[in-house]
């Protein structure tokens, strides 16, 4: 079989040549992902969702009675959510370079975004994919001087091989310190622009009856994908780890005053929370519980969060709210009990799409087999 | 469901880290609403020298598997156990069939690689899959149908030099009774030989049938009295075999000489047959195969049977006036008329022991006998060591043993491999006719007559040698039990072709079975009245076969 990442080689030759290369041990070393990344990317994403003030609901809840009951509606009532989707990142750190007084980690990443989509019959099949593969270099007095970054611009590579900068400014980068992780953080900005590519692929099949799920927060668009929503939206950002310090406040008093553990340990199975405004009316979210307390360890378990992106700023009827609770809380079933942690939050079909994506992935042994420098460059010189 | 009966391309194989695909064996998942099952015969493209090959294999077992690690998460995912939950998305999940390889068309035994199309063998590469297509056409004997999911055919032709010789020889069938349909199948065996044999070698074969239950046999020059249905004579059809009874001019009946007046000792007489009957003076050299059962841990009663036997044979003054079973047992050597005693010492052996000799022996042929020992035969009983020696190639023999007590059946049957045997072995000066080139003799609960066991019975013996020797001399034994473990290793070890009926696991997992795989052995235990696997000489797996019910007239118990 021949080496399927062969279109690297040059691009490592270059590197290997030019600048000085610490190989790391075996070659290449997987990255492991900070457990709550999901979490730290709401807070990131959401950075707006601290302090909580008005309501996105019509007609406006009673503060004093935000729990609103919404029964289980099932597919065979109610095919509602049609597509789901995902996107997954694997990351190697592959060395250190060294081109002058400069030292900086060279990484690659395998990205990639998946569509499901759900028959009638409950049956799941791959509605679209996209994988790439990111080669993460850093530039200017940051890494990489402009002579060699232009030489490995310049040389030929296949749609699958991008490589990145991962000094630009970026949302998710701009926040992390260390090279490494600044690094994982664009490979992550990248794999949600191959998300945005996937969510434009269903553009044509979402209407009131067909919608889409993806996974996490919706604000991550860019603001034209995001203007594209006010004529057909039909989708909802679904979090299963989300940020825990929002204070929610409708009124003065400091009694009126709510953190998200005391909101979510009243929230009773199968109800949803009422409808919460966030970056001034432009997102909707709320909360469901799809499991009883009962059955896990702790209060904020078996909740979602669900966002719904409101260009327009309109508040949402309470009709929907609900209808789109309750064809969530059918989703809770079959659940991924013992291959996922969040099990308990986790729609399983947008697990599929994570599976489909990771499947498709060079495993780390062909990964790291195809990975070769071509000399060593560091010795008695250093 | 295969939507089209004729689909043929049914998955995808599969080799995982944990499970990789080998020589011997490889994995494939199913498309969605394919329908595989175990015995199912399938073809891969493999690569050859010459571009492109394919590999047969067999399906032994199929495995339903999902992404669940355990069954806690399909409870869990139930709604922690709730019955009625049906679940928005159904859980990943996809049936993996394990297959055996049987062969490569270019004789490339590379491991399958991953991700080939599978596809349903056709009637052509199930034949090629166990090397029907190497057989010479005249050789083929049709010993079943293989039947697929697919609702694809093909003849598992079997070869006959491994049958009959001089390859190998002998059958053995095991298989629970009632359900394994042994008998049935013996004699549609015995069918498909007789109706594939070259018209020029038809008188060549003679047949000698056993039967040891109820009538089975002893109607089977007459047709049955229900029709076969369509299904049934599609499948003599598929065979290319004629559903047609053993013919009445060939066949020959001989029943056991009863105590009713002029009637024979059996369930049912047919409308012709001959009745035969023991004197002595016929069975002095065969005294020890009644003995077949008796236990002599210090081999004195063997003692007075070779004494016995040898001065009948050599007509010693001792023997002049025994000349039947009353002589025997109550007059000299043996017995003092005087004190009505056995005698105290004859020819070093005690007393005591001629005495247990004689209690048998008068137990075994007087007083507890079914009728067929007499002092003297009439004219129209015969012995069958007689008729043996007279058999015709071309003509079948039932012998009927069915309402004999046990050490009469040992008799009945050392009798007969005796004289086949004898008859093979050096052809009678008094014969004229030809022997007949090959002599198949079929036999139904072999663990009676060779029973597993260190020390084998003279009657075992004689089953051995016919096991190992009788290839050479053109005696083939099809021999059926329903415990192939019961019966004596060199008899079944020297059985070319084995066929399993319906077993218990029990049963299956004696170490005589050990040329199954063990997901072939948990089939055996399920397999429906009238399926049976077939293991062939040929074959490099064992097959699922059907056959036709006997054309002939069958009594039921």
């Amino acid at each position: 079989m021949p080496n399927p990442l062969s279109s690297i080689t040059p691009l490592l030759e270059i590197l290997g040549k030019e600048i000085k290369i610490l190989p790391a041990t075996g070659g290449a070393v997987e990255d492991l992902q900070h457990p709550d990344q999901e979490e730290i990317e709401d807070i990131v994403i959401n950075n707006e969702m601290e302090n909580i003030t008005a309501f996105a609901e019509i007609p406006e809840p009673d503060p004093q009675n935000i729990y609103y009951h919404t029964p289980l509606l099932s597919r065979t009532q109610k095919h509602l959510f049609q597509f789901f989707i995902d996107g997954s990142i694997r990351t190697y750190f592959l060395g250190t370079g060294i081109e002058g007084t400069r030292t900086f980690p060279i990484e690659l990443s395998q990205i990639g975004s998946a569509v499901i989509k759900r028959e009638d019959d409950g049956e799941l099949r791959v509605f679209d994919h996209k994988q790439r593969i990111v080669l993460l270099l850093p530039r200017q007095n940051q890494g990489l001087s402009d002579s060699i970054w232009n030489q490995i611009q310049k040389i030929e590579k296949p749609d699958f091989l991008e490589v990145a900068d991962f000094t630009l400014p970026d949302k998710l980068a701009d926040i992390k310190k260390d090279p490494r992780d600044k690094a994982g953080a664009k490979a992550r900005s990248l794999m949600h622009k191959l998300e945005i590519d996937l969510i434009k692929s269903t553009n044509s099949y979402r209407n009131e009856n067909r919608w889409l799920i993806i996974d996490g927060a919706v604000k991550f668009v860019e603001e034209d994908i995001w203007n594209s929503w006010r004529q057909n939206p039909y989708l909802i950002g679904v979090a299963k780890s989300f940020r825990k310090d929002p204070v929610f406040q409708f009124g003065h008093r400091t009694s009126q005053r709510k953190d998200i553990t005391g909101i979510l340990a009243g929230l009773p199975h199968a109800h949803r929370t009422a409808v919460f405004s966030a970056f001034d009316g432009q997102v909707a979210f709320w909360y469901v519980r799809l499991r009883e307390q009962k059955e896990l360890d702790y209060p904020l378990m078996g909740v979602i969060k669900v966002e719904f992106p409101c260009p327009d700023r309109k508040p949402i009827p309470s009709e929907l709210a609900n209808l789109i609770s309750s064809a969530l809380i059918a989703e809770r079933n079959v659940t991924p009990y013992g291959l996922d942690r969040r099990w308990h939050c986790s729609l399983y079909p947008i697990h599929i799409a994570e599976e489909v994506i990771k499947n498709r992935f060079f495993s780390s042994e062909v990964l790291i087999g195809c990975i070769k420098w071509s000399k060593p460059q560091i010795g008695g010189g250093l | 469901m295969n939507d089209k009966r004729n689909i043929r391309e049914i998955g995808k194989t599969s080799a995982t880290d944990r499970d990789p695909n080998t020589s011997d064996k490889f994995t494939f998942w199913l498309a969605p609403k394919v329908i595989v099952n175990p015995f199912d015969i399938v073809e891969v493209e493999q690569v050859s020298h010459e571009g492109k090959s394919k590999t047969f294999g067999l399906v032994t077992i199929l495995e339903h598997r999902t992404d669940a690690p355990t069954h806690l998460a399909n409870f869990i995912s139930s709604n922690f156990g709730e019955l009625t939950e049906d679940p928005n998305t159904p859980r990943q999940g996809t049936t993996v069939a394990h297959v055996n390889v049987l062969s490569n068309n270019n004789n490339i035994y590379m491991p399958v690689p991953s991700e080939k199309v599978v596809k349903f063998a056709d009637e052509e590469g199930i034949q090629v899959a166990l090397g029907i297509d190497t057989m010479n056409p005249e050789n083929r004997i049709p010993a079943g149908l293989i039947k697929m999911s697919n609702g694809t055919r093909a003849v598992a032709y079997i070869d006959r030099r491994y049958v009959l010789g001089p390859e190998s020889a002998h059958v053995n069938i095991s298989g629970i009774s009632g359900l394994a349909t042994k008998t049935s199948y013996a004699m549609f065996f015995i069918q498909s030989i007789l109706q594939t044999t070259p018209e020029k070698d038809k008188n060549k074969i003679s047949v000698i049938l056993l039967n040891v239950k109820h009538g089975d046999l002893l109607q089977i020059d007459q047709r049955r009295e229900k029709e076969s249905n369509i299904e049934q004579m599609e499948m003599w059809d598929a065979l290319g075999l004629k559903p047609q009874p053993f013919p009445s001019d060939k066949v020959h009946y001989y029943l056991p000489r009863g105590k009713k007046m002029n009637r024979p000792n059996s369930f049912l007489e047919p409308s012709f047959y001959e009745t035969y009957a023991y004197d002595f003076e016929s069975t002095a050299d065969k005294i020890d195969l009644l003995f077949a059962q008796i236990p002599d841990t210090y081999l004195t009663l063997e003692s007075i049977i070779s004494e016995i036997k040898e001065g009948t044979r050599n007509n010693e003054p001792d023997f002049k006036d025994v000349h039947s079973w009353t002589n025997l047992l109550s007059d000299k050597p043996l017995f003092d008329k005087q004190t009505k005693l056995a005698v105290k010492d004859w020819r070093g052996i005690r007393g005591s022991s001629i005495g247990v000799f004689r209690r048998h022996m008068r137990r075994m042929v007087q007083a507890g006998q079914s009728g067929i020992f007499v002092d003297a035969r009439s004219s129209r009983e015969k012995s069958l060591n007689e008729e043996i020696l007279k058999i015709k190639g071309g003509h079948i023999y039932v012998i009927d043993i069915a309402q004999l007590y046990e050490h009469e059946q040992m008799l009945v049957f050392g009798d007969l491999l005796k004289s086949i045997y004898s008859l093979k072995a050096e052809q009678p000066e008094d014969r004229t006719e030809p022997i007949p080139e090959k002599v198949i003799f079929f036999v139904d609960e072999l663990n009676k007559y060779a029973p597993a066991g260190s020390r084998p019975s003279p009657l075992t013996e004689l089953v051995l040698e016919i096991a190992e020797r009788g290839r050479s001399l053109g005696v083939i034994l099809i021999s059926a039990q329903q415990f192939m473990s019961a019966v004596h290793e060199r008899v079944t070890g020297n059985c070319a072709t084995k066929i399993i009926g319906r077993s218990s696991s029990t049963e299956l997992n004696q170490p005589d079975y050990r040329f199954l795989d063990n997901e072939i052995k948990s089939n055996a235990t399920r397999l429906s009245k009238g399926d049976l696997i077939l293991s062939h000489a040929v074959y490099r797996q064992p097959v699922k076969i059907s056959f036709p019910e006997p054309a002939y007239k069958q009594q039921e118990s």
